[in-house]
C-alpha cells in the first residue's frame, strides 16, 4: 500500500471533523428528504401526489441527490485544496520530495485519501437515497447512475483542487480558487446555454448540440442521465467525458507541479 | 562524493548561485559558511534534488542530481533549516512512515525504526505524539528520520538553529560519530565555533560563489593561528610596541585599550604571549583567544563577523 495513503487516512481520521462531518452530512440529507416530503404532501391536493408514489419518490430522490452533490462539492475543496499546501505550510514537503516516493506516489496518496473520505460520505448517504426506492419510480439503475455521476464529478473537482494545492503556497488561496472554480463550473455553462439558446432557432425542437453546452455543469451531469430516454444518453456521456478529461488534465499538471515543487518546499 | 561545477541558480533577477564549484571527498566533514543570502541553502537544496540548477551540473557519487535524482535520494540524508514534522503523528508512526517512504521492508524496516528510536533516545517516547516533544527532542527525531535509510552523505542546513547549548554539544558528538563511521557530511551553519570544532574543512560562500576555503582547527596541522582579543588597563602603547615587535604576532585591530592580534602557533603561543605581556608590566584585564575561523570569516565578509565586545 502506498505509504502516503496510510499516513493521510491516519491523520484524517484523527481529526475531529472525521466523525463530525459524516454526522452533519447525514443530518442534512435526512432533513432534505423529510422537508421535501412534508412540503409536497402538505400542499393542496397532496392526497393525489401521495397516491402517485412514483412522482413523490423521484422528487425526493432528486432532492437528496442534488443535496448530496452540493454537500460533496462543498466538502471536496476542504480535503483536496489543502492537501499539498499544508505540507508546504508545515515545511514537511521537503521530507516527502527527498524520500523515494515519486511525485505520482505523493499525488495519488493525497487524492486517494481525499476520495476515500468522500466515498465514505457518499456510502453513508446511500441508505437515505435508497429510502426513495420504497415510493416507486426509482430503481437500482437510477441509484447507480446517481452514484456514478456524483463520484466522477467529485473525483474531477477533487483532482482540480489538488492541482490548485500544488500550484499555490497557501491553503487559503488554493481553497478559494477551488471554490471559485466550482462556482464557474456551475454558472458558466448556464450562461453559455442561455446565450447560445437565444441565438438558435428551437423550432421544432432544441438542437442536440445545445445540450452539450451544459456538460461542464456538475448538476447537469447528475440529472441528465436520470429518468430519461435514450436521447439523454449522449449528453450524459458527454458530460462525464468532460469531467474525466478534467480529472486527467488536473492529475497530469499536479504531478508535474509536485516534481518541480522543491522550490516551494 | 560531491562534485558540483559552475552551478547557477536564479530566482527572478536574483542570482542565488553564480557559477559555484565545490568538491567534497568521501569521508569529509565540510562546513559551509557565508552571510545570509550567500547561496548556502540553495546549494544544499540542489544537492538534495529539491531544486534544479539553471546551469552547471552536480553529482553525488557520480549520479547526476537532476538526471538520476532517485539514485541520489537513496544516498543522501537531507535536513532543512526548519525541519518539518507531522505533529499529529506518534513518534514511531512518523519513523515508520519515512521507513516506508524509503522503501525499507520487513525486518530491515523494523530494525531501522528501532535503531533510529534508540539513537535519538526516544525509545521510551515511541507512542508520544510529536507535538508533545520539546524542540530539542523534535530535532533529534528529525535527525533520526534523516538517518533511517543509512545515507552515505548528510546535507545539513543550519541543524543547530534553536538548540540549547547541551543539545548543540550532543549534535556535534553525533556528527563526529557519524563521520567516524564513514558518513560524509556537508553542514551549513552560522555557529562558527561548532564548525571549528567538528569540520575537517570549511568553505566560504559569498554572493553565490566560492569565496575561499580553510582547514578548520579540528583538522588543521600545527602551527595554526588564533585571534586574541586583548583589553588593557591604561596606556596600551607599551603593549602595542611589544606586540608589533614579537615574531608570530600580527596586530589586526587597535581601538583605544582594545587590541586584536593574530597569533601563529596555537594556544601555546597565545599562553606565552599573555605571560610575556604580564611580565613586561602591561595591565591585561582581558585576554580572549578565539579560533582562526572567526577571523577568517571577518576577513572574507567584513568586520561585522566579530562578536560584539562587552
Amino acid at each position: 500500500m502506498n505509504p502516503m495513503i496510510r499516513k493521510e487516512l491516519r491523520q484524517r481520521m484523527r481529526e475531529r471533523r472525521a466523525w463530525l462531518l459524516p454526522t452533519l452530512y447525514l443530518l442534512v440529507l435526512g432533513a432534505v428528504a423529510i422537508v421535501f416530503y412534508m412540503m409536497v404532501t402538505a400542499r393542496p391536493g397532496s392526497l393525489e401526489i401521495a397516491v402517485q408514489g412514483a412522482a413523490l419518490g423521484q422528487g425526493i430522490f432528486l432532492a437528496v441527490a442534488y443535496a448530496q452533490l452540493s454537500l460533496l462539492l462543498l466538502v471536496a475543496p476542504v480535503f483536496s485544496a489543502g492537501a499539498v499546501t499544508i505540507e508546504k505550510e508545515q515545511r514537511t514537503l521537503a521530507g516527502l520530495l527527498t524520500s523515494l516516493l515519486s511525485p505520482a506516489d505523493i499525488w495519488w496518496g493525497k487524492l486517494a485519501a481525499a476520495l476515500l473520505y468522500q466515498g465514505l460520505l457518499l456510502a453513508s448517504g446511500l441508505p437515505v437515497l435508497a429510502l426513495t426506492l420504497a415510493f416507486g419510480g426509482v430503481g437500482p439503475r437510477e441509484l447507480g447512475i446517481a452514484l456514478a455521476s456524483t463520484g466522477i464529478v467529485v473525483a474531477a473537482v477533487s483532482a482540480a483542487g489538488l492541482y490548485f494545492s500544488c500550484f499555490f503556497r497557501r491553503s487559503v488561496h488554493a481553497t478559494s480558487v477551488t471554490y471559485a472554480f466550482i462556482v464557474a463550473l456551475a454558472v458558466v455553462p448556464l450562461v453559455a446555454y442561455a446565450v447560445l439558446g437565444s441565438l438558435v432557432v428551437r423550432v421544432p425542437r432544441e438542437p442536440t448540440w445545445l445540450q452539450y453546452a451544459m456538460a461542464p455543469n456538475p448538476f447537469y451531469a447528475l440529472s441528465i442521465g436520470l429518468f430519461g430516454g435514450a436521447e439523454r444518453a449522449g449528453p450524459w456521456v458527454g458530460s462525464l467525458a468532460f469531467f474525466s478529461v478534467l480529472f486527467a488534465a488536473a492529475a497530469a499538471f499536479a504531478v508535474r507541479n509536485i516534481a518541480r515543487g522543491g522550490e516551494q518546499a | 562524493m560531491i562534485d558540483a561545477r559552475d552551478l547557477v541558480k536564479r530566482y527572478g533577477a536574483l542570482r542565488a548561485l553564480d557559477g559555484l564549484t565545490l568538491s567534497v571527498e568521501r569521508g569529509e566533514l565540510v562546513g559551509l559558511v557565508g552571510p545570509n543570502g550567500a547561496g548556502k541553502s540553495t546549494l544544499i537544496k540542489i544537492l538534495a534534488t529539491l531544486v534544479c540548477p539553471d546551469a552547471g551540473a552536480a553529482a553525488i557519487e557520480g549520479f547526476d542530481v537532476v538526471g538520476a535524482s532517485g539514485r541520489v535520494r537513496a544516498l543522501v540524508g537531507y535536513m532543512p533549516d526548519v525541519p518539518g514534522l507531522y505533529q499529529d503523528m506518534r513518534v514511531r508512526e512518523f519513523l515508520e512512515f519515512f521507513a516506508d517512504a524509503f522503501r525499507l521492508r520487513g525486518v530491515r524496516r523494523n530494525v531501522a525504526v528501532d535503531g533510529a528510536l534508540a539513537r535519538a533516545g526516544l525509545a521510551d517516547r515511541a507512542d508520544t505524539f510529536v507535538e508533545a516533544l520539546s524542540l530539542g527532542l523534535k530535532q533529534r527525531l528529525f535527525i533520526a528520520k534523516t538517518l533511517l535509510h543509512a545515507p552515505r552523505l548528510l546535507l545539513l542546513d543550519e541543524p543547530a538553529t534553536g538548540l540549547d547549548p547541551l543539545a548543540r554539544i550532543e549534535l556535534r558528538r553525533l556528527l563526529r560519530a557519524l563521520n567516524g563511521e564513514g558518513v560524509t557530511i556537508l553542514i551549513s551553519s552560522h555557529i562558527l565555533a561548532d564548525l571549528e570544532d567538528i569540520c575537517s574543512r570549511v568553505t566560504f560562500i559569498a554572493a553565490g560563489r566560492l569565496a575561499g576555503e580553510s582547514a578548520a582547527p579540528a583538522a588543521a596541522a600545527t602551527p595554526r593561528s588564533l585571534t586574541c582579543e586583548i583589553e588593557l588597563l591604561g596606556d596600551p602603547a607599551r603593549a602595542l610596541t611589544l606586540l608589533r615587535e614579537r615574531t608570530g604576532v600580527r596586530v589586526v585591530e587597535s581601538t583605544g585599550a582594545r587590541v586584536a592580534v593574530e597569533v601563529t602557533g596555537g594556544p601555546e603561543a597565545a599562553a606565552a604571549l599573555l605571560r610575556d605581556l604580564v611580565a613586561a608590566g602591561c595591565a591585561v584585564v582581558r585576554f580572549d583567544p578565539r579560533g582562526g575561523l572567526e577571523e577568517r570569516y571577518r576577513r572574507a565578509f567584513g568586520g561585522a563577523a566579530l562578536s560584539p565586545r562587552p
